[in-house]
């Protein structure tokens, strides 16, 4: 078995088994065809880049909004617990001991 | 083709950028050779009518981009055709034909030691079913379709001694084998 297939005519070819193939207005249809799809799919991609986008934009901003809240939280933490005074007990030093200073 | 045509036809195809019925002039041209190019490697007048369709319609698709390179329009068409082929074989996953006229054959044969009859030249398809698609395809273009080296480079994709070399060895080859010479004109 070869690698291709060689086929021998006999004959040559004529020009008048083309004409029943020959038709440019179903080309041109067909081309025309082509080219509406190919507006359509545009359009489409068009409309779908678009669409990521805004969902981007709205992604974004909802997740910027959760930051900003997170960082309300922790900063409203810190004001409090700057508002205590810190008491330290040094067994080294009595003085510092506030059960002594009450005595 | 002569000065005259070839602005002829890049007029035609300036204006068939914008408006494609000024295309049909071209279409009338080229159509039976396109034709019988995909015939001669199918074998199949219905799927030779397919892809020739096709082939216009993708030169429809994309004729704004097409740009003048140094070869005619109709190696375009071929370079179309042939992606057109290649894709079909792709999808079938058969077999390349390649559908030769025995008329052609003797014509080609300049000189020969022996008579060409039926038996050479079932020895020779025998050799040829051998050959690798890559040079069937150069012999093809150069032999059947009589295009030059520039256009069967741009055609198939390769640089011009590319196909060259590919003709060459297989005009080589057929010379060992057969001790005939091709009527070639270098």
């Amino acid at each position: 078995m070869g690698r291709n297939e060689i086929r021998l005519r006999r004959h040559r070819m004529t020009a008048r088994g083309t004409e029943r193939f020959r038709n440019y207005n179903s080309v041109l249809k067909r081309h025309e065809e082509n080219r509406r799809i190919k507006k359509v799919i545009r359009v489409f991609g068009f409309f779908a880049i678009i669409l990521i986008v805004i969902m981007l934009i709205v992604f974004l901003s909802r997740w910027e909004e959760r930051v900003q809240e997170k960082n309300k939280d922790n900063t409203s933490v810190i004001i409090e617990k700057e508002n205590v005074i810190p008491t330290y007990s040094n067994p080294n030093n009595p003085s510092n001991d506030p059960q002594d200073r009450t005595s | 083709m002569s000065e005259e045509e070839i602005r002829q036809e890049e007029s035609i195809i300036t204006k068939a950028k914008n408006n494609p019925e000024a295309f049909a002039t071209l279409y009338e041209k080229y159509f039976d050779r396109i034709y019988y190019y995909l015939y001669r490697q199918t074998d199949d007048e219905e799927l030779a009518g397919d892809l020739c369709s096709q082939t216009f319609v993708n030169v429809l698709n994309n004729i704004k981009k097409y740009e003048l390179r140094g070869v005619p329009f109709s190696a375009w068409l071929y370079k179309i055709a042939s992606n057109e082929v290649r894709k079909h074989y792709r999808k079938s996953k058969g077999k390349k034909i390649f559908s030769i006229e025995e008329v052609r054959i003797k014509e080609l044969i300049e000189e020969s030691d022996e008579v060409w009859d039926e038996e050479q030249i079932n020895k020779l398809i025998d050799f040829m079913k051998d050959l690798p698609e890559e040079m069937l395809q150069v012999l093809e273009l150069r032999f059947f379709e009589e295009r030059d080296f520039k256009e069967i480079a741009y055609i198939l994709d390769i640089t011009e001694s590319g196909a060259k070399m590919r003709t060459y060895r297989a005009l080589d080859k057929l010379r060992k084998k057969f001790k005939i010479k091709i009527k070639y004109d270098g």
